[in-house]
């Protein structure tokens, strides 16, 4: 078996940005089926395989070895699991979908401007509120190592799976953990970013499983498909 | 006969014999306590499992927990003692997630000390089953604690370096911060009314409750608080002392005289918690015993002493001290001593001869 597979997002912009990307390095991904095909090629490699997925799957399918590259945000590499930057290789940034995942507070918490003042904040929420400090986010994996390395331990995180920059305002959290590329839907909603609250610069990137059986065909194949990938000039 | 079958029984013997109730708390529990007391750092290790309705319960993930919330829930403040043997569950990058564990917890003692070395005396019986002679490490959180209950600073700062003890980093990054800490020219603060009056217009503004959470005054009196602690400096006396103390470890005896010439230097009172630390040192015998001024886990219910003993491959076997503030955090009314030690059977069973 010499063939492999290739992930890409498989709806919305990001779908329309990658096959941009690879469009431009003179590879043409055909979806014969039309979105609701999740099976695909790129014309003239027949030893690739497209699939699409969604953003969230590539990351997790990429880290188990089920698909052997993929385009994919890098914060959700990050988010799905602790171990997940050391299971894959970051091939090339992809120049679109920057995001940053970001520490934001209620702007009227003029006290705080950096992380050191939510760790004396966190530090005694409890007794003066009777609960943890709570914090809204989809990004808990994330959110946990960077709290933890700041030697923040005493809060709560409240799941948020949509509109995670209204929380504090309905009473769901204190805080929020939140991506964002311009800051301002943060702005919009009262919340400020941290001086130091940038946990993480994300962009689209294209991304090899370390953990996929990388047989020595299997390895050529990739190869030919990086190199053509890496030299704009071919066409 | 020196299978594992064989001192599998033995362990068993051991932890019957403690003289206490033997506890065997169900293997799911409900995951709120566990957050509620060790926070997502903790948290991220349990195995989730949700019911019907939603509410989270985990595979018991240790044994302390459960045992102290029972012993509340009894009402008693009688001395008790429990031990146990058996499985746990927790997160881990690769493997298996289910571990045995054997340990025991002492509770409202009337003596902390006979109580620590009881514990030490049974965590050194149970490595000795296994043929290992530890390496010891303690660590004194009583005596960090005097020493910085003593240390000449501004009272808000003492809280906040007590905050940041065990994670080597923070403090680290807060000592770096107050040592550069610049001298800012003070500018003209607004007064207290004028910053509730002020930080209310912005929460009101943007939708937030002034109750649920952090309060208008909350914020400014801290806001103000913060701006008179980067005018009150730590003297740079004080930090050195900070960093002395905190740089030292090595064996426990010559540790320990370093800590007392240090406190001779500063003016302090050490001799109370140093004393303590050595009557358990003759306790522990044969064992390599090094203590280390930085050491303590991150929770702020560990008080007095703590330790971890570890074997030839340097993974910790067993880990443990006084945690008198636990039960406290639990709900129980008033302050309750306890102390006990959670041993690691499988590693245990690792570090056997083969």
């Amino acid at each position: 078996m010499t063939s492999i597979t290739l992930a890409v997002p498989s709806k919305g912009r990001l779908e329309e940005m990658t096959r941009d990307w690879f469009a431009q390095r003179g590879l043409t991904i055909t979806r014969p089926g039309g979105s609701r095909s999740y099976l695909g090629a790129i014309d003239g490699v027949p030893d690739v395989t497209v699939r699409f997925y969604p953003a969230s799957e590539i990351a997790r399918e990429l880290m188990r070895g089920n698909i052997d590259l993929g385009v994919t945000g890098r914060d959700l590499i990050h988010e799905t699991s602790e171990s997940g930057p050391a299971a894959v290789d970051f091939a090339h940034d992809l120049g679109f979908g920057h995001a940053d995942v970001v520490v934001a507070v209620p702007e009227a918490w003029i006290d705080v401007t950096h992380m050191h003042d939510l760790a004396d904040v966190a530090s005694d929420f409890r007794s003066r509120h009777g609960r943890w400090m709570r914090i809204a986010t989809k990004y808990i994996t994330i959110t946990r190592q960077h709290f933890a390395r700041a030697g923040i331990a005493e809060y709560r995180i409240v799941e948020s799976l949509g509109a995670t920059e209204a929380a504090p305002a309905s009473g769901v959290a204190d805080i929020v953990v939140d991506i964002t590329s311009t800051g301002s839907t943060l702005a919009a909603n009262g919340l400020r970013v941290l001086d130091d609250g940038v946990m993480l610069k994300s962009e689209a990137n294209l991304i090899v499983s370390k953990v996929a059986d990388w047989s020595q065909e299997r390895r050529a194949t990739l190869d030919a498909l990086l190199a053509r990938l890496g030299n704009r000039a071919w066409s | 006969m020196t299978n594992a079958a064989y001192r599998r029984s033995q362990l068993e013997t051991l932890v019957e014999a403690q003289g206490g109730c033997r506890a065997t708390p169900p293997l799911l529990l409900a995951a709120a306590p566990y957050f509620d007391l060790a926070g997502e750092e903790f948290g991220r290790r349990l195995l989730l499992t949700t019911d019907a309705l939603g509410n989270e319960y985990c595979l018991r993930p240790d044994f302390t927990l459960p045992i102290a919330e029972d012993y509340i829930a009894e009402g008693t403040r009688e001395p008790a003692a429990f031990s146990y043997l058996g499985p746990i569950f927790r997160q881990r990058e690769n493997g298996p997630a289910e571990f045995d564990q054997a340990g025991i917890e002492l509770l409202a003692q009337p003596d902390g000390d006979i109580a620590l070395d009881q514990v030490l005396t049974f965590a050194r019986a149970v490595l000795s089953l296994y043929g290992v002679t530890p390496n010891v490490r303690l660590g004194g959180v009583g005596l960090f604690e005097a020493l910085l209950q003593q240390a000449d600073m501004p009272d808000a700062w003492r809280s906040r370096i007590r905050h940041r003890f065990g994670h080597t980093a923070a403090m680290d990054r807060l000592l770096t911060r107050l040592e550069k800490s610049p001298e800012q020219p003070r500018s003209e603060q607004p007064s207290r009314d004028e910053l509730i009056e002020d930080v209310t217009a912005r929460m009101v503004s943007a939708g937030l409750s002034l109750s649920e959470g952090r309060t208008p005054a909350e914020i400014a009196d801290r806001y103000l608080e913060q701006q008179a602690l980067d005018a009150a400096h730590i003297p740079p006396a004080t930090l050195k002392l900070l960093r002395d103390y905190l740089a030292i470890k090595g064996d426990a005896l010559s540790a320990l005289r370093q800590i007392e010439e240090l406190g001779e230097k500063h003016k302090l009172f050490l001799g109370a918690p140093i004393r303590t630390i050595r009557r358990h040192l003759d306790g522990l015998g044969e064992a390599r015993v090094s203590f280390d001024a930085s050491f303590s886990p991150r929770l702020d219910y560990y008080t007095g002493i703590v330790f971890e003993m570890r074997g030839q491959g340097d993974t910790v076997l067993a880990s443990g001290g006084q945690y008198d503030r636990l039960l406290e955090r639990l709900g129980a009314k008033a302050p309750i001593a306890a102390s006990g030690c959670a041993l690691w059977v499988d590693r245990l069973e690792a570090e056997w001869p083969k």
